[in-house]
């Protein structure tokens, strides 16, 4: 297999858009060294041969056929779902919302667990693109996320360990890769994070607070702060998932309004996965709505976090990041056993292309070096569409 | 394509100077033909009033401020369902519709054009995707520079003088993201904002870090504009928006640039007489006495309509005082090398004075002027209010004694600041509204096909009942017609076509990729190589108009 690049890895939401492939033997290095770009480079290139285009409880069919069986379910379904999108492009989840709207379904951009978004309705946020946060930020505060776990080039990005006279603060109890690179380590147990958030806004309006064995550390960190024109937040699921996480995002959010008074303050989100992104931008401006969305009353409603979706009864994954139990699944890797329709689909980025937005918004062209016979989603779904409504 | 013949209507066309005459126009092609064979469809607007589709200057409706506009207010459009329907899609309505609707409700309101103000350029691909997703109408965007890194160097090395790199810079820019023309936001202010909270506040302030001013700013692109040539001037979001006393920034402004094409976005916001830190006055009069002596320079309005609003604006600073002015929800997004961006929900009421006196203004804006191919309509949508509010603010020009009716709901104090209570009783004619929503933004924007209704203009068309309620009137065509074909009856929607990206082209020597890449290498986190769009499915269905070198 050939050298190529520089192209968009689409391995995390980061997009690093100069990398080159080394994909000569069995093994695949990238150029910047990136062990999670290179092993989603891996999975896709050296797939093994003769791999089906589609099967139907896991036998070989042509896509024909599974597109008539994947039909056959949606249209019986009282209450399908769409979701996954976890290496989705803009493409395809235009296509997936067009199917979704059609079938009166449920369209969930985002399986993990909500990750800040829905705090920002309440009170909005302040955010900014990875360049504005190398040149200008002075402090960057990493709040419970290890992106050299899950977006390894991050730091670099950032510009952290540059040469440029910067903080790298991590709040985090656990030994992370990204703690060991900390110039400043808070730590405290995730529980106390909204307590912590709320004492550094407290403090930061001068109010006087008794925060115990918090007050210490808290008082410096935002001396840290105060201190220089420009800072950074980074966070993500981390803070952000599970009970009371909405709260945690709407105090961090509440934080850095409240630090903007005096510098400049914003913070970047981490999702959970590259597609999450594109795929909320675009349910977002077709239906108005970001996160999940229901179809089922003719027009859009948005689903809470609190809502359950106990009543579906067929789902159809579009490009997961790994092999899920499903009726239907549409994506560039193997289906897993509990799938009854599977149709494989080009990976965007490897031998497809298409539009994907970067972490912080940016969107990019992922290339398709490898150009090969697999349809994309998006023309999957668009073929489903028509197979509905024939 | 179906041919068509409308038949005994009243036309005003006035960019051919047809006032009201009764005629018949004839469409084939998606073109104004001279005549149709016998089988043609025919249309029977006798007693209807027959213009050419609507053109929007100014609006803000895709991209990444608008979505996140949407994102931010979930509940503000929980009570605007948009259900789908046979071909057509569903969505949602309120001031930041989504998409699809945006496109629908632009359609039934007679407008078959609309301009994207503000765009960043790095997110030319999510605008793109967006627009693509927006039906019915053409559209076009306008990039921003006038925080553009990379141009203060290439400005600053040029002493401020237009250089055949920046024009090059320009062009290059243009072509790489399917851009129709040049947006300068606060010239030099953003990139002050986002250092560390900063601003400029006059035109010979120094943008700390690159030794540009944003006088230089704007003469140096401005001419750069005009030497290219490109079919639509710079467009000017002026610095100090909405700061009392900004009209003399704002005419300081206008003589910068004098001698250049130039269109000046939501005047209204400009016009303002007092001290920063005092309450403003109106200076509309000011304004449009200097347009008046300058036919080089445009505006549109950017009226405010009492009711809800969402501000959002490249202008970061602006935002972050409305946010300060107790403001529930902001966003801040920063985008590098280029722009900032500002949102907040706001809503304009009758009884305070600020937003009266805003009212106010735009209404003297409009009624002052004696040209109206000089002063456009608009809302600034969603900043002054939805473009929803056009048939409601034509009616107040229109219609005297229902503006005068809606003066007296006003905050007093400030009515009576205006010239609105001084004997200004001009009643804008059916021509003149023509001028100001379709053939004044067209020719402004160097559409030459559109905005009227010529052999050979664009088949894009709005027949409306001639009713005594000039809101009601324009609310609900009884048809449009787009491209030649009828996709609006009665208010209902008979087809959804894709309508086309209007984008410009301008010459430009490709060694400036030379000057570029370096610049780009230094400053982007997005590859020179990768950062213009090249996706045939982006940029296409597209109608490139040339730029014109003089």
């Amino acid at each position: 297999m050939p050298e190529f690049g520089p192209i968009t890895c689409a391995g995390c939401g980061l997009l690093c858009d100069d990398v080159l492939v080394d994909a000569a033997d069995d093994a695949v290095r990238l150029t910047p060294d990136c062990d999670l770009g290179a092993q989603w480079f891996s999975e896709r290139l050296l797939r093994p041969a003769g791999a089906p285009s589609a099967t139907i409880d896991g036998k070989p069919v042509d896509v024909g056929s599974a597109l008539t069986r994947a039909a056959e379910l949606l249209r019986g379904a009282r209450r399908p779902l769409l979701h996954g999108f976890e290496h989705a492009t803009v493409e395809d989840a235009r296509a997936a919302v067009a199917l979704a709207d059609r079938l009166g379904a449920v369209i969930a951009t985002d399986d993990g667990e909500w990750a800040g978004a829905p705090a920002v309705p309440l009170r909005g946020a302040s955010t900014a693109t990875l360049g504005e946060i190398r040149d200008r930020a002075r402090v960057v505060v990493i709040w419970r996320e290890d992106p050299e776990s899950t977006h390894p080039r991050l730091l670099e990005r950032l510009g952290i360990g540059g040469g440029v006279e910067r903080t790298l603060v991590v709040v985090d109890d656990s030994d992370t890769a990204t703690a060991g690179r900390a110039e400043v380590r808070l730590g405290w147990p995730p529980g106390r994070d909204l307590e912590a958030l709320t004492t550094l806004h407290a403090l930061q309006r001068g109010l006087t607070v008794r925060a115990g064995e918090l007050e210490l550390p808290l008082s410096g960190l935002l001396k840290r702060l105060r201190a220089v024109p420009h800072v950074a937040f980074v966070y993500g699921a981390g803070l952000t998932a599970g009970a009371g996480g909405q709260r945690r995002a709407l105090a961090l959010h509440e934080l850095v309004r409240a630090l903007c008074h005096e510098r400049h303050a914003v913070t970047l989100e981490l999702p959970g996965a590259p597609g999450t992104r594109s795929a909320d931008d675009v349910l977002a401006w077709q239906s108005g709505y970001g996160g999940n969305v229901d179809f089922a009353s003719g027009h859009p409603e948005l689903v809470t976090a609190t809502q359950p979706l106990d009543d579906v009864d067929v789902t159809l994954l579009v490009e997961p990041g790994s092999a899920g139990a499903a009726e239907i699944a549409l994506g560039s890797l193997a289906a897993g056993p509990g799938v009854e329709v599977w149709i494989r689909t080009a990976a965007a980025g490897v031998d497809g292309g298409g539009t994907a937005h970067r972490l912080d918004g940016v969107p990019l062209a992922l290339q398709a070096p490898l150009p090969g016979e697999a349809p994309s989603a998006a023309a999957v779904l668009t073929r489903l569409l028509a197979e509905v409504e024939r | 394509m179906t041919a068509i013949r409308i038949s005994g209507g009243r036309v005003h066309d006035p960019a051919n100077n047809v006032d009201g005459e009764i005629r018949d126009l004839c469409l084939q092609d998606g073109k104004v033909v001279s005549e149709v064979g016998p089988d043609a469809r025919r249309i029977d607007a006798r007693g209807m009033v027959v213009m050419a589709g609507g053109v929007d200057i100014h609006a803000h409706i895709a991209g990444p401020k608008v979505n996140a506009a949407r994102k931010l207010s979930p509940d503000e459009r929980r009570d605007h369902p948009v259900n789908r329907s046979e071909g057509l899609r569903s969505g949602t309505g309120g001031l930041v519709p989504s998409t699809f609707t945006t496109g629908y409700r632009y359609s039934l309101l007679g407008y078959t054009t609309v301009v994207e103000a503000a765009a960043p350029p790095l997110a030319a691909r999510h605008v793109l995707s967006e627009l693509r997703d927006t039906p019915m109408i053409d559209k076009a965007f306008l990039i921003l520079m006038g925080n553009n890194q990379v141009l203060f160097k290439l400005i600053r090395q040029s002493g401020g003088a237009v250089s055949s790199q920046l024009r090059d810079a320009i062009a290059w820019w243009l072509e790489a993201t399917g851009g129709y023309g040049v947006k300068l936001v606060n010239p030099g202010g953003i990139e002050l904002w986002k250092q560390e909270n900063g601003n400029v506040t006059s035109l010979d302030d120094e943008v700390t870090g690159f030794e540009v001013t944003p006088r230089q700013i704007l003469d140096a692109i401005a001419g750069a504009v005009d030497e290219l040539g490109l079919p639509h001037p710079v467009h000017i979001h002026a610095n100090n928006l909405g700061v009392p006393g900004n009209a003399d920034t704002t005419l300081e402004t206008m003589r910068t640039v004098s001698g250049r094409q130039a269109h000046f976005a939501h005047l209204q916001f400009h016009s303002y007489g007092g001290k920063p830190e005092g309450l403003p006055r109106s200076r509309a009069s000011d304004l449009i006495e200097y347009l008046a002596a300058h036919p080089e320079i445009t505006a549109d309005v950017g009226q405010v309509m009492f009711g809800p609003a969402v501000t959002m604006t490249a202008d970061g600073p602006v935002s972050a005082v409305l946010r300060d002015l107790g403001a529930d929800k902001w966003i801040n997004h920063d985008t590098e090398v280029e722009t900032g961006c500002g949102i907040v929900p706001y809503r304009y009421r009758s009884g305070n004075y600020v937003h009266a006196l805003q009212w106010g203004i735009g209404l003297e804006l409009f009624l002052l002027g004696q040209n109206p191919w000089q002063v456009m309509l608009s809302t600034d949508h969603p900043n002054g209010g939805s473009f929803l509010s056009y048939p409601k603010l034509i009616r107040l020009l229109m219609d005297r004694a229902f503006r005068e009716d809606q003066m007296a709901r006003a905050n007093q104090r400030a009515i009576q600041r205006t010239a609105l209570t001084d004997g200004l009783d001009r009643e804008y004619t059916l021509n003149e509204i023509a001028i100001i929503t379709r053939a004044g933004p067209a020719r402004r924007l160097g559409l030459r096909e559109k905005g009227h209704l010529g052999i050979g203009a664009d088949a894009d068309v709005t027949i409306y009942h001639d009713r005594a309620d000039r809101e009601e009137m324009f609310a609900t065509p009884r048809y449009v017609i787009k491209a030649g074909e009828v996709v609006v009856e009665e208010g209902e929607l008979r087809r959804s076509p894709d309508g086309l990206l209007l984008s410009s082209r301008a010459g430009f020597d490709p060694e400036v990729s030379r000057v570029l890449e370096p610049l780009f290498g230094e400053r982007y986190t997005v590859a020179f190589e990768h950062y213009p769009v090249r996706e045939a499915a982006l940029r296409e269905p597209a109608q490139v108009v040339e730029a014109q070198r003089s």
